[in-house]
């Protein structure tokens, strides 16, 4: 096998996403030690410094080589490729739409868990987490079981409606969405949990009905968490590789996300692929800027 | 009075609160009985956990009650029995919470503002309304600012007004002045007084503080462990403790024992002499005032007809007199000058005898 064999398998593996905060959260402890002083403190086991440190290079180099092998004078022709503007414009799109859905169906879900009190509401988390732990591509095996032509629920949409997912840009967002979802729902539960219903109930004592208090008190308060849980879901729609290419192709301008472009763009040519994985790699560090308050204030 | 005739609003129903409240809430067995003219202001008076922060969130409808009726100027807002249950927000009720509850987000005047525009008013004239009150309690400079930039006395008179502005028919405050340290405290507790003499509703006003219970309210209602154990005028309750709490409360010596004659028998086996024979028997209180209690280095001869031996267990000067706690059979606080401190020579764990004539013992039905 040769080198350009594998390594798509490193660059295109639908968990990068999942191993960017890790690398994030790493690197912020590691910068936190010495300015509090608890070196000083907690002195390490001998053997565990060296170790901490490969375990940083082992997670950073690879972002590192990225960086190096990007054909920094050639990005912007290698970007206005014809194929390469409509992956970028399908991702963005899909990725968004993938948040919208989220969104619409996410919140609402999330304030379920988080203020309903109902049997078998464990069970239902569970289901929702599900998606963040399964393999992408039995992911997309799943939704096309449920939502492909011959599916329990597609071939109803497809007689009743006209409407067919699989293989379709509508297809790309329900698998983004499937896999980005849980991420939003997550985040948001936990700050409604935060909230713990105080300043609803002081809402309600000044005469404030349901919808009042949701849109005047709890929306504004769940800013942060809303903001945090739409930018993992958002980055996780976009970096979504297995479930997508499971469930609808992989077809240029209509299911052909970054992703699948780059993976695509690796096995002719490998420049054009660093440089879409040096944006990729570019809007992943974005997300990670504007959350780091999120992220690193570590308890 | 019938429930149809509440219902209808009869005119001449009374104005204020009639409650009765039976709820359970973890430990807590909750079943009280209050009713509050419009203009009163009663405060209830109790220690931590006896339920008085549960009574207030059930009158202003955020925990539901299990039986009993909350009525308010003669409209019925809670009763199981018919089902009638009114949301928190459908309520004339402002409740000040003990932590006040300021919302983050928005500033000092758009918290005040909350209530009104909820109710339908509309920004301008609500945001007006709102700084007249802002006014009112001396916080219209801080109408910009966020909550989290007020110190507590500041957010307490923002809540004030937050609660106020709205005109509440009933009000609750949640020991007011709890989060308040001790400089501002008798400001902000005078400032209180002000505004409460203004205020034509009803308005429950939960403390654990005598001092505040005395200063702000009318009538005092003491809850313990989910129920009224007492209730009447400040001086009431302090002459005729019932309970140990507010025996302490008052800081005077409480004993409960059966009357045979002028001679209470305790359970313990020792007897208190009073003077007073209106009640010669049956279970009764007797107070005896740490002021009237005599110590002597020897068993004292002659008139005082009861003598206890005890051992000194704890000095505390309070003021200008000393606070002397007595172990023994009969555990006694005793208050002496320091004069008398120097003359007997008291010393922790030091011998006495405690002497109270008769005629100081004060005798009252159990």
């Amino acid at each position: 096998m040769t080198a350009a064999g594998l390594a798509p398998v490193d660059l295109a593996a639908p968990d990068h996403a999942a191993r960017r905060p890790a690398a994030g959260r790493a690197a912020g402890r590691r910068a936190a030690l010495p300015a509090s002083g608890r070196r000083a403190r907690h002195r390490a086991p001998a053997g565990l410094v060296p170790l901490a440190a490969l375990a940083v290079a082992f997670l950073a180099l690879p972002l590192v080589a990225v960086a190096v092998r990007t054909p920094w004078g050639a990005l912007a022709e290698e970007l206005a490729a014809p194929g390469v503007l409509a992956a970028l414009r399908l991702s963005l799109v899909c990725s968004l739409g993938a948040l919208a859905l989220s969104f619409f169906l996410g919140l609402p879900l999330a304030w379920v868990l988080a203020r309903v009190p109902f049997r078998g509401r464990r069970i239902v988390r569970a289901l929702v987490i599900l998606p963040m732990v399964l393999p992408p591509v039995v992911g997309g095996v799943a939704l096309l079981l449920a939502y492909g032509r011959q599916g329990i629920v597609g071939h109803l949409l497809e007689q009743a409606l006209g409407i067919t997912l699989p293989f379709t840009t509508a297809g790309v967002i329900v698998a983004e969405a499937f896999v980005g979802m849980p991420f939003f729902v997550v985040t948001v539960e936990a700050g409604l949990r935060a909230m713990d219903g105080r300043y609803e109930e002081a809402a309600a004592s000044l005469g404030a009905g349901r919808w009042t208090t949701f849109r005047r008190v709890t929306l504004p308060l769940l800013a942060p968490s809303l903001g945090a849980g739409a930018a993992l879901c958002w980055a996780r729609a976009l970096g979504e590789f297995g479930a997508t290419i499971t469930f609808a192709g992989n077809l240029p301008g209509s299911t052909q996300t970054m992703p699948l472009a780059v993976y695509l763009a690796l096995q002719t040519d490998t420049t054009t692929a660093v440089a879409l994985s040096a944006v990729m790699l570019a809007i992943s560090l974005t997300v990670l800027v504007v959350l780091r308050d999120r992220w690193f204030r570590l308890p | 009075m019938t429930r149809a005739a509440v219902s209808t609003a009869d005119p001449s129903a009374k104005q204020g609160l009639r409650a009765r409240v039976v709820l359970r809430r973890g430990t807590l067995d909750l079943s009280v009985d209050i009713d509050a003219r419009a203009g009163e202001v009663v405060g209830l008076l109790g220690p931590n956990a006896a339920g008085k922060t549960t009574f207030l969130r059930a009158l202003a409808g955020l925990t539901p009650i299990m039986a009993g009726h909350v009525v308010l100027d003669g409209a019925v807002l809670e009763d199981p029995a018919v089902g009638v249950r009114t949301a928190p927000e459908e309520r004339s009720v402002g409740l000040m919470f003990q932590d006040y509850r300021l919302f983050p987000h928005l500033t000092v005047l758009d918290n005040v503002a909350f209530g009104l525009r909820a109710r339908g008013v509309k920004r301008s004239p609500a945001r007006q309304s709102a700084m007249e009150w802002l006014a009112k309690v001396g916080m219209a400079d801080a109408a910009g600012v966020r909550p989290r930039a007020l110190s507590g006395g500041q957010a307490q008179r923002v809540a004030l007004a937050r609660a106020l502005v709205l005109r509440p028919r009933l009000l609750l405050l949640d020991e007011p002045l709890a989060a308040i340290d001790g400089s501002a405290r008798a400001d902000l507790r005078r400032d209180l007084h002000r505004h409460l003499s203004w205020f034509d509703g009803t308005c429950l006003l939960v403390t654990h503080d005598p001092l505040e219970a005395v200063t702000l309210a009318d009538r005092l209602v003491v809850l313990e462990d989910g129920h009224v154990t007492q209730s009447g005028s400040a001086e009431e309750i302090g002459a005729h403790p019932r309970t140990r709490y507010v025996a302490d409360l008052v800081g005077v010596n409480l004993f409960r024992g059966r009357s045979a004659g002028t001679t209470i028998m305790l359970p313990g086996g020792e007897t208190i002499v009073a003077a007073d024979e209106r009640y010669h028997h049956g279970e009764v209180f007797a107070a005896i005032h740490p002021r009237v209690v005599s110590l002597f280095r020897e068993a004292p001869e002659g008139s005082p007809r009861n003598v206890w031996p005890g051992a000194v267990e704890v000095l505390d000067a309070i003021g200008d007199r000393v606070r002397v706690q007595v172990h023994g059979p009969m555990p006694l606080l005793v208050e002496v000058t320091p004069a008398a401190v120097a003359s007997l020579a008291l010393d922790e764990g030091g011998e006495v005898w405690a002497a109270v004539k008769a005629a100081e013992v004060v005798v009252y039905p159990a």
